[in-house]
């Protein structure tokens, strides 16, 4: 990572955009950190995924029954909500880190539940 | 890999001569994956690139990507598994009738010139779509595309990849076969992992009911499953981790917004070809990554009684301890 002189922004070189499963790992990113202004070498649909997220805090920590509420609370209700369940469903992992993943299937063996992915569709 | 007769892109990139994109528009849904593995390349064993190389597109209707295909087979809707049928005899000089190709909407002689320039190929490569695995016939036509790519190395080198979408799905398929030996559809309720598909895929699950509390991350099911299983989503505690308030987030107990992943979340995705990949963010999230939240989650989940059924011995051992 280097400062642009230019502009002042952050460059982060070889970064990796995950939109769709080509998974292009040689995109080079202008960010301030707060938002990314441009991505270099992404495609039109790269360049949206990069471009649209920000680090503004648009949506609440968490949501209970539509509710805003303390992240504490929400973690907290899940855990319950998984526990109790007689047969709990994990499901989805696509747009997510291979760690979390992996955590996904460590929960799913805890509660003795159904892990599936996008790939069953 | 799964069991699949497959390589990496730098294969593709590096040697294959002969492409074939099957139920698939890379053209809008993978921009860049003509010009940086296939058809736009040069390489050593290639060094006139695109002029090296031939591209074959079969799909149902044209797209965008048949400007970029040298030949384009459009096929009538639903009979891709009987022409891979099809092909797979005729690459082994068996009698196929004119009435069971003229079925497929093609003429013999595409087919039969398709074959050859299959057979005469150095390295041949099919790339498939969900426009082959999600229309009828389904895992069956994935099935028996693979295993015409495995038939025919009996001829040439022949290799067969799914085109995924949906950014780190092959992260899921590899890390759950690597933990559970299984890709995706299991079940620990058993206090084992078992798969199967169909009785433990979600939409099966959702529409029988037979689940009472969903737990969805990176992904939005109620903006894409069918109506069925999204009333059941509605009527089950359902708990939903997503960067935005997506349309299940709207019908769940609980949403917890968290960092996307790549952009703000640290970490690793997998490429189509099973290759992974550093995430390096570019942005400082106010929201936890999905990781440290399923951490939590789970951490709070193991410091409560394990409620599992115990056998006779495991009981009997617990009453000798105490």
């Amino acid at each position: 990572m280097s400062r642009d002189k230019t502009n002042a922004l952050e460059i982060v070189d070889h970064a990796t955009c995950t939109f769709c499963g080509c998974v292009c790992d040689d995109i080079k990113l202008h960010t301030d950190r707060q938002r990314i202004h441009k991505a270099e070498r992404a495609c039109v649909l790269g360049k949206a995924w990069f471009l649209n997220h920000t680090a503004e805090a648009k949506y609440p920590a968490a949501l209970i029954d539509g509710r805003e509420a303390p992240l504490d609370d929400a973690i907290a209700l899940a855990a319950d909500l998984l526990y109790e369940a007689d047969m709990p469903l994990v499901y989805g992992m696509s747009n997510t880190t291979c760690e979390a993943q992996r955590e996904c299937v460590a929960m799913a063996d805890t509660i003795s539940g159904i892990v599936d992915s996008h790939t069953s569709l | 890999m799964g069991g699949k007769v497959t390589c990496t892109l730098g294969e593709v990139k590096n040697r294959a001569d002969f492409i074939v994109y099957w139920g698939g528009n890379p053209a809008e849904c993978h921009p860049r994956h003509f010009t940086k593995y296939t058809i736009m390349q040069k390489s050593r064993f290639l060094p006139r690139g695109r002029k090296d190389r031939t591209m074959v597109l079969v799909d149902i209707r044209e797209t965008k990507s048949v400007k970029a295909a040298d030949i384009f087979l459009q096929i009538r809707p639903g009979k891709d598994f009987e022409l891979i049928t099809i092909l797979r005899a005729l690459i082994k000089d068996q009698p196929v009738s004119d009435a069971a190709i003229e079925q497929t909407g093609l003429q013999r002689d595409a087919v039969e010139d398709f074959v050859r320039r299959m057979k005469a190929a150095r390295f041949g490569v099919i790339f498939f779509g969900m426009g082959l695995s999600m229309t009828r016939g389904k895992h069956m036509n994935s099935a028996a595309l693979l295993t015409l790519a495995a038939e025919m190395n009996a001829v040439t080198k022949f290799v067969a990849m799914p085109m995924r979408g949906h950014g780190n799905v092959t992260g899921a398929d590899v890390i759950m076969r690597w933990q559970t030996g299984y890709p995706f559809g299991i079940s620990y309720n058993r206090g084992y992992p078992r798969y199967n598909p169909g009785e433990f895929s979600t939409v099966d699950v959702l529409v029988r009911g037979d689940t009472d509390c969903a737990f969805i991350i990176g992904a939005d099911p109620g903006a894409t499953m069918p109506r069925p299983a999204i009333e059941h989503l509605r009527r089950i505690p359902t708990i939903v981790l997503d960067p935005h308030v997506t349309h299940t987030s709207r019908l769940a107990r609980v949403h917890i917004t968290t960092a996307p992943a790549g952009i703000a979340a640290p970490g690793t995705a997998y490429r189509m070809d099973e290759i992974p990949l550093p995430l390096r963010p570019a942005i400082d999230s106010p929201y936890p990554t999905d990781h440290q939240v399923v951490q939590r989650i789970h951490q709070a989940i193991l410091a409560k009684p394990d409620w599992r059924a115990r056998t006779a011995q495991q009981e009997r051992q617990l009453d000798a301890t105490n």
